[in-house]
């Protein structure tokens, strides 16, 4: 009887593939991987940004001590995946295949994440550390070709193609932005997460089109698609922007959003802000709300809230937080 | 296939091809496909401008306009709402109970004995003749005489209401409530229908388009209070909680104490709901979207046939096809002997001391076990298993055959003997709400949903509610009577 439970015991714990010992050692192997491909991510960012990776960055980068970052780098280096030249470490083309992909993967996934599950944004990050690691590069490119082969990722970053290099990041720095110059917000950074989600919570999105109204050394602050924002510094530097040709801060200034409109008003409709996406923006844009459509504010719930709007033949009913995304041309002499 | 076409490329040049569209791509600004959707719609509108006449009229009719002012207004929305849904549940209570009546004698009073007579001069064996007779048709009988009168009344009129647009405006109307607990207007909708019945009720929600918002709306479907059980809690709170106060306040007391429950169970509703929104759903895909159709006249023959035949038929059917082998178990249970007793009764002993820590007993969770799939016959099937544990005599035709309560005070009599206590009758008023939803709906969210696992927690979630309620308010109880 004991005999029989101790052989249990001892085939539950060393049993091939499934018992614990096995269990064990693969998720150590796993770990290594990823702490593996972390490493050679760190080397592909660095590089496409023109500094170089030492193994102190690398440190840094995957938060191990010098000793672990040195182990990694041999490691790479036995693989046949890095080289150190002087002290500075490259990637060979092997490692930034495996590199590229684990970006392209993690850029894909958060695409993913965007389009057709309801997540809330400041998790995709996180989630996509996670599946950046699992999928193989046939997941990744059926998961690419699911999504439309998408170029950019909802923060704005390009998704590298197989076999393509790393962009330098496309955004200059709010800084670098004078009051009135209007600029679309083209990067949200996501790390860390907390300042991240609070910027999100704020409202703030990458696709806004802003300006900044004025600054001083406490705050910034910054009108984006209809709404004011007050940064901090560090906040704003957590976005990289694109200048916005063709369309002065007073154009900007003088946009009207459909929840704006008055009971019985008229309007052109004009597009949606950049920070509709997903499931949501396409439901609006089937829903008629696409640029040059008449729209007529007809019937207001009883709390204020959903109001219905005349678009198309029909009548729609929409959040208030919904008709925030729609720019609209309003036309005189509607309000009746 | 063109045969005369030229062979595929060869492939480095079609790697050029995509290197270059990929690249071309780059240059077009913004999103490609939203791109495409809005010349899309532009062409549409082009075409539509130069080739579609309309007749001189305004978008929407002026009696549209003045109708959606009114029920949507600040002032009469509200009152003309609750004034159409009482009258509602009015005409299916008082109309449903005349023809469930007239059922029930034909079904249970006289067919049963028919029957049980047709099979004994058959020369059917007792054991036969009461798994079949007393088990099956019984059961199966009950759940029609009981079902389906008001399910043919009132989803007919929801489906009246429904067709003329009005349905919509009420969504419209209380969407900001719904929005609250992280829901969507229409499922004020799916809400109304179960408390016609849930299964119904799950059906229901195809109308929202949202997938987090229907998940929601699916598996807080059961926190409405369903034909099904609106008679046990009426009939209970009549003998139990009526029975406390002098005779002239007895109806207030009863109808209030049913009411509340239903309004816990609206409670129930938002609360789950707006937990949900922000646990297990907060990665499901949501969007919301409320069209209002435009006004029409209903198309009465046209209502009648497809709500009778979709709505009615269908759940009915459901129902008879998990209550007949539902017939046999309980029959089963109360008739095949396990040591000195009857299973029953071994089954009740077993689980009476956890019953008793819920404020309720062996006996009832028994027959919520065995009558899982129809909650009309709950009532019946905790008569007959007290009755037979108590070994009352008189009461009822014998084990496993339901019993049919001719009056409360009859009802009343039973359950006092059986052990009941005004706690008892109580806990069992707020367990008929929390608890898993009949096999007919889990079999319904099942289908709707197609995840063995959405349908696990509908029912574990207002299971678990209940347990938790039901002890705690027996623990206070015992606490305050010391």
């Amino acid at each position: 009887m004991w005999a029989l439970l101790g052989l249990g015991l001892a085939m539950l714990i060393v049993w091939p593939r499934w018992g614990l010992l096995a269990w064990w050692q693969g998720q150590r192997e796993r770990r290594e991987r990823e702490l593996r491909e972390d490493a050679l991510k760190h080397l592909l960012k660095t590089e496409a940004e023109g500094a170089a990776a030492s193994l102190l960055s690398l440190a840094g980068a995957l938060r191990v001590g010098d000793g672990a970052a040195a182990a990694i780098v041999a490691e790479l280096e036995r693989g046949g995946l890095a080289a150190v030249e002087g002290g500075r470490l490259r990637l060979r083309p092997a490692g930034r295949e495996i590199a590229l992909h684990v970006v392209r993967t993690h850029r894909l996934w958060e695409s993913y994440l965007a389009e057709r599950t309801g997540e809330p944004e400041a998790r995709w990050h996180r989630l996509a550390e996670r599946a950046e690691h699992r999928l193989t590069p046939a997941e990744t490119a059926a998961l690419a070709a699911q999504l439309g082969h998408p170029l950019y990722d909802p923060h704005g970053d390009r998704i590298p193609a197989s076999g393509d290099g790393l962009a330098a990041e496309a955004g200059a720095a709010l800084e670098e932005f004078t009051p009135e110059q209007p600029f679309q917000i083209h990067h949200i950074e996501d790390e860390p997460e907390t300042v991240y989600a609070h910027l999100l919570r704020l409202g703030l999105r990458p696709g806004m089109r802003a300006y900044i109204v004025s600054r001083d050394d406490a705050k910034v602050h910054l009108w984006a698609d209809g709404a004011e924002y007050s940064l901090s510094p560090g906040m704003a530097r957590q976005l990289s922007v694109l200048p916005l040709s063709g369309v002065t801060a007073a154009a900007l200034r003088g946009e009207r959003f459909l929840h704006e409109l008055p009971a019985g008003g008229r309007a052109r409709l004009l597009g949606l802000t950049g920070a509709c996406r997903g499931a949501e923006r396409r439901r609006l844009l089937d829903l008629g709300f696409v640029p040059g459509s008449l729209v007529e504010s007809a019937l207001t719930g009883p709390g204020g809230d959903p109001t219905a709007y005349q678009v198309r033949g029909s009548l729609m009913a929409l959040r208030r937080e919904q008709a925030r995304y729609v720019r609209v041309n309003p036309l005189p002499g509607g309000a009746a | 296939m063109n045969p005369a076409s030229p062979a595929p490329a060869p492939a480095p040049a079609v790697e050029e091809i995509l290197a270059q569209a990929r690249r071309l791509r780059e240059g077009i600004p913004g999103d490609i496909h939203e791109h495409l959707v809005e010349s899309l719609y532009a062409d549409a509108g082009r075409i539509a401008e130069r080739s579609v006449s309309r007749p001189d009229r305004p978008a929407r009719p002026t009696f549209d306009r003045t109708l959606d002012r009114i029920v949507t207004s600040r002032v009469w929305g509200l009152p003309v709402m609750i004034l159409l849904f009482a009258f509602m549940f009015w005409l299916t209570i008082a109309g449903a109970n005349v023809p469930s009546q007239w059922l029930a004698g034909i079904l249970v009073e006289n067919g049963h004995p028919w029957l049980r007579g047709l099979a004994d001069a058959a020369g059917l064996p007792g054991w036969l003749r009461g798994l079949l007779v007393d088990g099956v048709y019984l059961s199966t009988a009950w759940v029609i005489s009981v079902m389906l009168p008001p399910m043919a009344i009132f989803f007919p009129l929801f489906t009246l209401l429904e067709d003329f647009g009005y349905i919509p405006r009420v969504a419209f109307n209380l969407d900001a409530l719904f929005k609250r607990a992280g829901a969507h207007g229409k499922q004020a909708m799916s809400t109304m229908m179960g408390f016609g019945c849930n299964a119904a009720g799950v059906v229901s929600t195809r109308i929202i388009d949202s997938p987090r918002e229907r998940l929601i709306a699916i598996l807080t479907n059961n926190f409405a209070l369903c034909n099904g059980r609106w008679p046990t809690q009426i009939l209970i709170a009549t003998i139990f909680l009526g029975s406390l106060v002098p005779a002239h306040l007895a109806g207030v007391v009863s109808a209030g104490a049913v009411a509340g429950v239903a309004l816990l169970g609206l409670g129930c509703t938002f609360l789950v709901a707006w937990l949900l929104s922000r646990t297990v759903l907060k990665g499901q895909v949501s969007t919301f979207s409320l069209e209002l159709p435009p006004y029409r006249p209903p198309r009465l023959w046209q209502t009648l046939y497809t709500s009778v035949l979709d709505r009615t038929l269908l759940v009915l059917w459901r129902a008879v096809v998990f209550a007949a082998p539902a017939g046999a178990v309980i029959w089963l249970v109360a008739n095949v002997r396990w040591g000195e007793g009857s299973v029953a009764e071994f089954l009740i002993a077993g689980m009476n001391p956890f019953g008793l820590a819920l404020g309720l007993n062996g006996v009832i969770l028994l027959a919520y076990l065995i009558a899982i799939p129809a909650n009309e016959i709950v009532i019946p099937t905790i008569l007959m298993l007290t009755a037979l544990v108590a070994r009352l005599a008189g009461v009822g035709e014998g084990a496993g055959v339901l019993v049919h309560a001719d009056s409360p005070a009859l009802v009343g009599e039973v359950l006092r003997a059986g052990g009941w206590t005004v706690l008892t009758a109580v806990n069992l008023m707020l367990f008929s709400l929390l608890h898993n939803p009949c096999s007919t709906t889990l079999y319904t969210i099942y289908k709707e949903t197609g995840s063995a696992r959405w349908t696990t927690l509908a029912a574990i979630l207002p299971l678990g509610m209940g347990v938790t309620l039901t002890f705690a308010v027996a623990t206070v109880w015992r606490f305050l009577a010391g």
